[in-house]
């Protein structure tokens, strides 16, 4: 086992830089997932790590060794690919054993491991199957197999669950973490999706651009974003963003006014905008209460409303036109078309989207 | 649904029509001479009077050995050569991708006699580039038309040189169906190239190999350019005459359609019969 260190990674393809100095220490045995919308590097910054992209500048360690102009063979790495990569022409039997047998490993050894891998994973009986002849959620399963025959010090994870359906999602998704636990081996896992991240990681890193936007603990970042961008993509409904105005600021706080008059004040330990200047709210679903219960007042116009239970969500629009989503206990919900709720907790951010604390 | 049929049938009747009379009838019709004796006047139905005759017929027997040998040694030659070719085209090192992949597409499109006529300069006794290539590095020039071996082997170059590059179109389009991160995860798994061609791309590409050796197979049995024109009509002797050649000869040159339809449906066979024993040979266990 071994942790992963990137130091001020930059990836190019020409004049256009992909990545810009990425940093990150990944400690053995964590589990780090990648997230953010396509296109931001995170399978990239993957394939970096696994050495089939070169990279254009800084460092990556894996084990305490530089492994910039090493192999991908000899990183001591595992990748499970988003397109399950297996040989088509071969049983999974022989996809597992394939890169052992190539390498002239013992055979009593090879087939120990090929049966360890199977019996974790609960493909033994699928052996003799081609790819072909199973189902996304078995071919999968096989290509996880083939990386743990190989015994790595770290896994790496290229978006593995996106072609399977919702239900085997989750299932995937608790199989992975289960093998997490029970292997012990970093992890860093590619994905997309947010729900994904919150619910495997260790350690969560948002990128966007080609930038760490934030990396932190997947709580840290739900309750604690850097800015705007982290804000909204960590969450599920993401957080509601209500423009607003500067008014003053006092010993409590900078006070802002929000579209509409209602006056929200915030308590501010650093620098606070010039009074007049445009800022943005933001608040999570679950953080709007009952009239009169928060720090503020804020009159919306109910659109729609989904039941899904226990919980609804509401789709709701402010005076000044901003969308919001309000989620309540499903025995709160009236059918009054307009209603007052409070601002229980809020978050600022500046016209960058940087987080003011 | 049966009114739709019909409507359907009466627009494809046109075709139909064509297609019986110029495509369907021929073949039944060349399969029905084959039993007339068509030396005599009129034709009289006789089964054995062809069938019998290429039985023991040694101008066949001949063209059959002539042909097999061509197909034997030429068309995995062909092939083998296709299969490197395509992997060049594939590789990412290559430059001028498009210029390479014309230049080898190019024999195919260049007319026949115009490839026959360079050919046979090329491999000309006195004058051919061949013999002087051959005389620079210290060789004795070789009288590649009157000798039986060097006119096969200037039939099998020239066949391997028009229809090797078209062959590699195709299997170059296979190999690029072969996606990329199989390669990627064999590389991860410490596969060497050498091993990852063997293991993983020839047994991917296999489908179409033998698509192209099937086709190449049946373009072999009909071989007939060639011979016919680089060799001058299978020459020396009938040392390079073919099926096809002979086909030629008994149905065009001495008007025998009778035993020529024989002829024809021996090849027919004899391509059917190969095609499915290498299709069998190959097949994916189950």
């Amino acid at each position: 086992m071994a942790g992963v260190l990137l130091n001020n990674v930059v990836k190019r393809f020409g004049d256009f830089e992909i990545i810009h100095g990425a940093s990150l220490d990944i400690a053995d045995g964590e589990f780090v997932v990648f997230v953010g919308p396509s296109g931001c590097g995170k399978s990239t910054l993957l394939r970096m790590i696994a050495g089939l992209e070169d990279i254009s500048g800084g460092e990556i360690a894996i084990g305490g060794k530089t492994v910039n102009d090493v192999e991908p063979a000899d990183r001591g790495i595992a990748m499970v690919f988003q397109s399950y990569a297996l040989y088509p022409h071969m049983s999974v039997e022989q996809n597992l054993s394939f890169g052992l047998r190539m390498n002239g490993n013992p055979k009593a050894d090879t087939d120990r491991r090929v049966k360890k891998a199977a019996e974790i994973l609960h493909i033994t009986d699928l052996m003799a199957r081609r790819p072909r002849q199973l189902s996304g959620g078995q071919r999968q399963r096989v290509a996880i197999g083939r990386a743990i025959v190989r015994e790595p010090q770290v896994f790496l994870f290229d978006e593995p669950l996106s072609n399977l359906d919702a239900e085997l999602r989750v299932q995937m998704r608790v199989e992975i973490s289960r093998l997490h636990k029970e292997l012990g081996t970093t992890m860093i896992y590619v994905t997309h999706d947010q729900i994904e991240a919150m619910t495997l990681a260790d350690r969560i890193v948002v990128l966007r651009g080609g930038h760490v936007e934030q990396i932190g603990r997947p709580l840290d970042l739900y309750s604690d974003p850097d800015n705007q961008f982290v804000a909204g993509f960590v969450g599920s409904p993401k957080m509601n963003f209500i423009t607003a105005r500067v008014l003053e600021r006092g010993a409590s706080g900078v006070t802002v006014e929000l579209a509409g008059g209602t006056r929200l004040t915030q308590p501010l330990n650093g620098p606070a905008p010039e009074p007049g200047s445009k800022v943005v709210v933001g608040v999570r679903p679950e953080h709007f209460g009952h009239a009169g219960k928060g720090d503020a007042d804020l009159s919306v116009t109910i659109d729609v409303v989904e039941h899904l239970g226990g919980t609804s969500f509401l789709y709701a629009s402010t005076a000044a036109g901003d969308d919001i989503v309000i989620q309540r206990d499903a025995a709160e919900v009236s059918d009054a078309p307009e209603i007052t709720v409070s601002i229980r907790k809020s978050y600022l951010f500046d016209d960058k989207g940087r987080r003011l604390r | 649904m049966r009114y739709q049929n019909a409507t359907a049938y009466r627009f494809l009747a046109p075709y139909l029509l064509i297609f019986s009379i110029f495509w369907l009838w021929p073949i039944i019709d060349s399969f029905l001479i084959s039993f007339q004796a068509t030396r005599t006047v009129p034709w009289r139905f006789s089964p054995t009077f062809n069938w019998g005759r290429l039985i023991g017929d040694p101008a066949f027997f001949n063209a059959l050995k002539n042909t097999l040998l061509i197909l034997v040694i030429q068309v995995p030659v062909m092939i083998t050569l296709a299969i490197v070719m395509a992997v060049l085209l594939n590789s990412p090192l290559l430059k001028a991708r498009g210029l390479f992949r014309f230049a080898f597409f190019a024999p195919v499109v260049v007319g026949e006699v115009a490839y026959s006529a360079v050919f046979r300069l090329m491999f000309n006794l006195d004058y051919g580039i061949i013999n002087k290539l051959l005389n620079s590095v210290g060789l004795p020039s070789i009288d590649w038309f009157s000798n039986v071996t060097p006119a096969m082997a200037v039939i099998m170059i020239a066949v391997t040189w028009r229809w090797a590059g078209y062959n590699a179109i195709i299997l170059l389009a296979g190999l690029q169906s072969i996606p990329q991160d199989v390669y990627e995860a064999a590389t991860l798994d410490r596969v060497s190239k050498l091993k990852q061609f063997i293991y993983i791309t020839l047994p991917l590409l296999k489908p179409i190999i033998v698509f192209c050796a099937v086709l190449s197979i049946i373009g072999t049995m009909q071989l007939f350019t060639e011979p016919f024109l680089i060799t001058e009509r299978g020459g020396p002797g009938g040392g390079t005459e073919t099926l096809g050649l002979l086909l030629y000869r008994q149905g065009f040159r001495s008007l025998n359609f009778g035993y020529a339809s024989a002829i024809a449906y021996t090849m027919a066979g004899l391509a059917i019969a190969i095609s499915l024993v290498q299709l069998w040979l190959t097949r994916d266990p189950k």
